[in-house]
């Protein structure tokens, strides 16, 4: 067989372990891999499937104490795993490179841009450092930078997400390499971004033929991206193929289950609006939240002071048992409303809940405390360490009245159970469960005060796709048997379109538009509502179905 | 408990140090009673005797058990390190919790004034102490602790805002918590925490500080069997019998390691997710 | 870094003396000690102190003492010595020099050696050598110096005979027998700091060796020089800037020390002269000094971090 029909990337029956004291955890199973030149391979799995074992393995920079099995890597006709230290380091950057999850982490924050793109052409090329600007200055210009002169004299805090990856990209397919692995490359960025970063992918990767492995946790984007698509779960490759055969028919449950979970916009979970003609349970009237203070030496020098703005004069409506969704990319205000309506942010402007005015914290009393909530994204971080969930789910109802004649533990075992956990974790430290079920007891705690709204801050998009589907199942269901209205705050407009009555849409500290949720899509929509809407990647089912 | 401690030992200094840490408290407690002679007690005959037969660690220039007057020297210098360490973290905790709490220009002016504080060395402030109020140990005990008030603030401040700024903090403020609620149940503990094991580490400077005063004339005062006094008073005698100073600064550096690696044991021990 | 965090900075270094000012006017007014007593001696009369005492302007308000003191300073008039009869600033200025010279000495051979250890205590890590580095500090930050002072007395200059065991030579008067007698006394006020930098260096730099980037420069094929070098070592080496002008004033502490054992004229030992005589004026100008040094290094330092770390904006 003539070299270049050889595939790029072949795995063939490799396991690797990692040795945790006189135990082995067992991380990937008998893999079987090929990639061929212009192939894009998608690789798909949850948290702790092992993906990203599978780009350190092939990149072979593993941690000490892992084990591996006989399989072999190979990358053409080289043996990747035969490798001196020497030869793999002659081999990263040139053969084989990477694209990272977060290019704010993968930059060195104190290197020049332009240093850190020339010094793999210097490696590499052998190229001296005066001609490795220059190459890289036209690297920079064909990933879509404009004035790369400049950009290259920048350092990576100076510099927007998007250009940043820009950059990373740029590195990876400096030296023509015939494999780029791409760990995640638009997690970390807002919607908008990671689609022109995907169209500049695609761009680059039909031009030079790259063969790709693409890893991510969203299937609606790897269906996108992949011609085929891998899905790992716990260490082994579950179900291999085509990527249109394997959305369409799907032979493993755990495929089921996952392309079950993507969110369709289509697929509704809630019924229509519960009370059209209502009267408004909260009135935000022109609330407004600034950051910073006007420091002394400003006053000093009479310098003028420019506030940071969190949120400018937002108005908008919740009615009584009503979903409403709050989209927006990071930095556009969401979560300072949350928090100005929950008394975590000073604000200015009228909030008016069951016709009575909030001001202030001060006007914040204990009615208006229990019933309003407030659940946020991070479970780790929102459920105190230190103290065990019997405690975390006695405060409200110590604050607020549980139910007579009830002994307190018995009501916090009724909640467990109402959010579908063992009434045994109830003398368990946060740390011994599991993300989703710390959510579920976040959730619970904000359940236990009987609220009339509950604000969700992102409450699934720390979570895995199968795991996120269980706790919005979770929510509607709470939903319908107390009746509470929620603001629910997301980036992912295909979860919010699923859940929502009405959807809210903020850029920079704007309130854009608020539309109903069936009228999202609709032409006439504000142009940031429509480019957000065109960037957003549809579900896998709708699009290879259709 | 059971769990702490486990993990504790666990990790070899948690373990070492708790070890050395024990043994010599266990001294503190008892070596007066332990002493085997009274460390007081002159000999002409026995002066300068090195380490061996009835003087385990040998006798000093006036013939006094070298090893009596270590147990029973314990009492004082572990003691009163413990008692300036705990004066001065309360005290820097009183004021870097209130800055904390008050925080805007009043924690700005607080923090700034500690910070100039600080500029003056600790050896150099625990003197000034002393020789104001005269030297002695009590006097000594409250000038470690003065000398130690502002680094604790700093830490206390920094340790306060972080866990200030967590979203179970935040959660308890939406959920309408009263402020002592939210101090006493979501705040303290896990302040703490990082505040015992900053203090711990602490006290082998304390330890050290205190020898070091006693060292200069400026802590303890003779014929107390303080270790830094013990070290100060043979340096005169080290050609006759170099024992009379090793022994004591042998003591001090265990006892300093000791806490330093208790410390750094309790740092992995305390910290709930790991 | 702007020129307004210049200015804010360099307020701040006013305040911080203002304060220190402040302090220890206050100490020395409480001190038990009458200067005019302490002038005259034991047996003046009543009213040759009575009349001293009005000529130095103590039985004024002591916030007028305060000024006045503080006035003076400002002048670079830092008062005369009760002791001597000089006037302090002179002479504790070149007893400054001393310290300096020893400071210096000290902090140059702490880096040359902490740095090192530490470095290769991160690249080492977990294995003997990191063992080894770090059985070391814990021994060096448990030894007070007056302990390493006195062995090294013991040891090195008394039995063995190689180097002197106490005293100060000039350098610019004899730079062989000056440097001889440096080597005790740097080594002596090196060790905890060498302890506690070495230490802090190996954190830090275990940190970064473990940040995605130094992933993504291995992934880049980089070689470890450069990656070490370039990547790694300065995002290491940036907060120790910090920590290292922090432990500045571990250091003037410990200049004390080490000046009274090996009777060094420099500040610390007019210092603990002056406490000891109680010599009001020489106690405020020396503490003043010493405090003014730690923030300037701090304020140093911190100039040298915002130039060196252009991520930080100030305002």
């Amino acid at each position: 067989m003539p070299q270049d029909q050889k595939p790029v990337l072949s795995v063939r029956d490799y396991s690797l372990g990692y040795k945790v004291g006189s135990d082995t955890l067992s991380v990937l199973k008998t893999i079987n891999l090929t990639i061929n030149r212009g192939e894009i391979l998608g690789l798909v799995g949850e948290s702790g499937s092992g993906k990203s074992s599978m780009a350190s393995a092939i990149m072979r920079y593993l941690a000490p104490n892992a084990i591996e099995n006989a399989g072999a890597i190979h990358l053409g006709a080289t043996d990747l795993r035969a490798q001196t230290p020497r030869q793999l380091a002659d081999l990263r950057g040139s053969r084989v490179s990477m694209v990272f999850q977060d290019p704010a982490t993968a930059l060195n924050p104190t290197l020049k841009l332009g240093e850190q793109l020339a010094e793999v052409l210097m490696r590499h090329q052998g190229l001296t450092s005066a001609q490795a600007w220059k190459a890289g200055e036209e690297r920079l210009a064909h990933v879509g930078l404009k004035s790369p002169a400049e950009m290259m004299h920048r350092l990576p805090h100076e510099v927007s997400g998007g250009e940043k990856q820009r950059v990373v990209i740029a590195t990876a397919f400096a030296c023509n390499p015939e494999l780029i692995i791409f760990d995640e490359p638009t997690t970390a960025l807002d919607v908008i971004t990671s689609r022109q970063i995907l169209d500049l992918f695609a761009g680059l990767q039909a031009e030079t033929g790259v063969a790709s492995l693409y890893i991510s946790h969203d299937l609606a984007l790897v269906a996108r991206t992949a011609r085929r698509v891998a899905v790992l779960q716990k260490g082994e490759i579950v179900e291999e193929g085509d990527t249109v055969t394997l959305f369409r028919a799907p032979q493993h449950p755990y495929t089921r289950a996952l392309i079950g979970a993507v969110p369709r916009p289509d697929r509704r979970l809630v019924k229509a609006d519960p009370a059209p003609e209502a009267a408004p349970l909260v009135k935000v009237r022109g609330v407004s939240v600034n950051y910073g203070r006007k420091s002394l030496l400003d006053s000093l020098l009479r310098r003028d002071f420019t506030p940071v703005v969190g949120n400018r004069a937002v108005t908008l409506d919740i009615k009584p048992g009503e979903i409403l969704g709050i989209v927006g990319e990071s930095g556009s205000g969401k979560s300072t409303l949350a928090k100005a309506m929950t008394g975590l942010n000073r604000f200015d402007g009228l909030i008016e809940f069951d016709g009575k005015p909030v001001r202030g914290l001060s006007d914040m009393g204990r009615d208006y405390r229990r019933d309003v909530q407030i659940v946020f994204q991070h479970p780790d971080a929102s459920l105190n360490p230190r103290q065990r969930i019997s405690e975390i789910l006695a405060r409200p109802i110590r604050l607020y009245g549980g139910r007579d004649g009830l002994p307190r533990r018995r009501q916090i075992e009724e909640m467990l159970e109402r959010v579908r956990l063992p009434a045994t974790y109830i003398d368990r430290f946060p740390h011994q469960l599991s993300g989703g079920e710390k959510q579920r007891i976040a959730i619970a705690r904000a359940f236990l005060s009987n609220p009339r709204l509950v604000i969700c801050d992102e409450i699934t998009s720390a979570l895995d796709v199968s795991v996120q589907a269980s706790v919005i199942e979770l929510l509607m269901e709470l939903h319908q048997q107390t009746g509470a209205a929620y603001i629910f705050i997301t980036h992912d407009i295909n979860l919010i379109r699923q859940i929502a009555h009405r959807i809210a849409v903020m850029y920079r500290g704007d309130l854009i538009e608020v539309v109903a949720t069936e009228a999202i899509a609709a032409p006439d929509r504000a142009p940031y509502t429509r480019e957000l809407l065109a960037a957003v990647t549809p579900p896998a089912s709708l699009t290879l179905t259709a | 408990m059971t769990d702490f401690l486990r993990r504790l030992l666990a990790t070899p200094q948690g373990l070492i140090g708790s070890l050395v840490v024990v043994l010599v408290l266990f001294a503190a407690l008892t070596g007066a009673w332990l002493a085997p002679h009274d460390p007081d007690a002159m000999a002409a005959l026995a002066r300068y005797k090195a380490p061996g037969g009835d003087y385990l660690l040998g006798t000093d220039q006036y013939g006094r058990d070298i090893l009596s007057r270590i147990l029973s020297g314990a009492r004082s210098t572990v003691t009163m390190a413990l008692l300036a360490t705990l004066l001065g973290t309360l005290l820097g905790a009183v004021v870097g919790t209130g800055s904390a709490y008050l925080g805007g220009r009043w924690d700005e002016a607080i923090m700034r004034t500690v910070d100039a504080v600080m500029a003056i060395p600790s050896l150099l402030m625990a003197l000034l102490v002393v020789s104001l109020l005269g030297a002695s140990g009590a006097n000594a005990l409250l000038a470690v602790a003065i000398a130690f008030m502002p680094g604790m603030a700093r830490i206390t401040r920094a340790v306060a805002l972080t866990v200030r700024k967590q979203d179970y903090v935040s959660a308890a403020v939406a959920r309408g918590e009263g402020s002592l609620y939210i101090v006493l149940r979501e705040m303290l503990p896990n302040v703490i925490a990082p505040i015992v094991v900053e203090m711990t580490i602490r006290v082998s400077f304390a330890v050290m500080l205190f020898a070091t005063l006693s060292f200069l004339g400026l802590g303890a005062q003779p014929p107390a069997a303080d270790w830094g006094l013990m070290v100060s008073e043979a340096r005169q005698y080290l050609h006759r019998s170099p024992w009379i100073l090793i022994w004591p600064s042998v003591v001090i550096a265990i006892t300093a390691i000791g806490f330093n690696l208790l410390g750094d044991g309790l740092r992995d021990a305390l910290n709930p997710r790991t | 870094m702007s020129a307004s965090y210049i200015l804010k900075r360099i307020a701040l270094i006013f305040y911080t003396l203002f304060i220190v000012s402040l302090l220890v006017f206050g100490i020395t007014q409480v001190l038990p000690a009458d200067a005019a007593v302490m002038m005259l001696g034991e047996n003046a009369t009543t009213e040759a102190l009575e009349a001293l005492r009005n000529s130095m302007g103590l039985n004024d308000p002591i916030w007028m003492q305060y000024l006045r003191w503080i006035g003076g300073v400002v002048q670079g008039d830092f008062g005369t010595s009760l002791r001597t009869g000089q006037p302090v600033g002179p002479a504790l200025f070149s007893a400054l020099g001393t310290s300096l010279t020893l400071a210096v000495f000290s902090l140059t051979f702490m880096l040359a050696l902490a740095l090192p250890m530490g470095v290769v205590a991160a690249i080492r890590r977990g294995k003997a050598t990191d063992l080894f580095v770090s059985f070391l500090s814990y021994i060096g930050v448990a030894l007070p110096e007056f302990v390493t002072a006195t062995l090294a007395v013991l040891f090195i200059a008394d039995w063995w005979g190689i180097l002197p065991p106490a005293g100060y030579v000039p350098l610019s008067q004899n730079p062989v027998e000056g440097l001889r007698h440096l080597v005790l006394p740097v080594v002596v006020v090196s060790i905890i700091m060498i302890a506690h930098v070495s230490r802090m260096v190996r954190s830090e730099l275990v940190d970064v060796l473990h940040t995605d980037y130094i992933r993504a420069a291995h992934l880049k094929g980089l070689s470890r020089g450069r990656i070490l070098l370039r990547h790694g070592l300065r995002n290491a080496l940036l907060p120790a800037i910090t920590i290292v002008a922090l432990d500045v004033g571990y250091l003037l502490g410990g200049v004390i020390v080490v000046e009274e054992i090996f009777s060094i004229p420099g500040i610390g030992r007019a210092l603990m002269a002056a406490i000891q005589a109680r010599d009001l004026p020489v106690i405020q100008a020396g503490v003043l000094i010493m405090a003014a040094t730690y923030s300037i290094v701090n304020f140093a330092a911190d100039l040298i971090y915002a130039w060196l770390d252009k991520r930080i904006q100030y305002d």
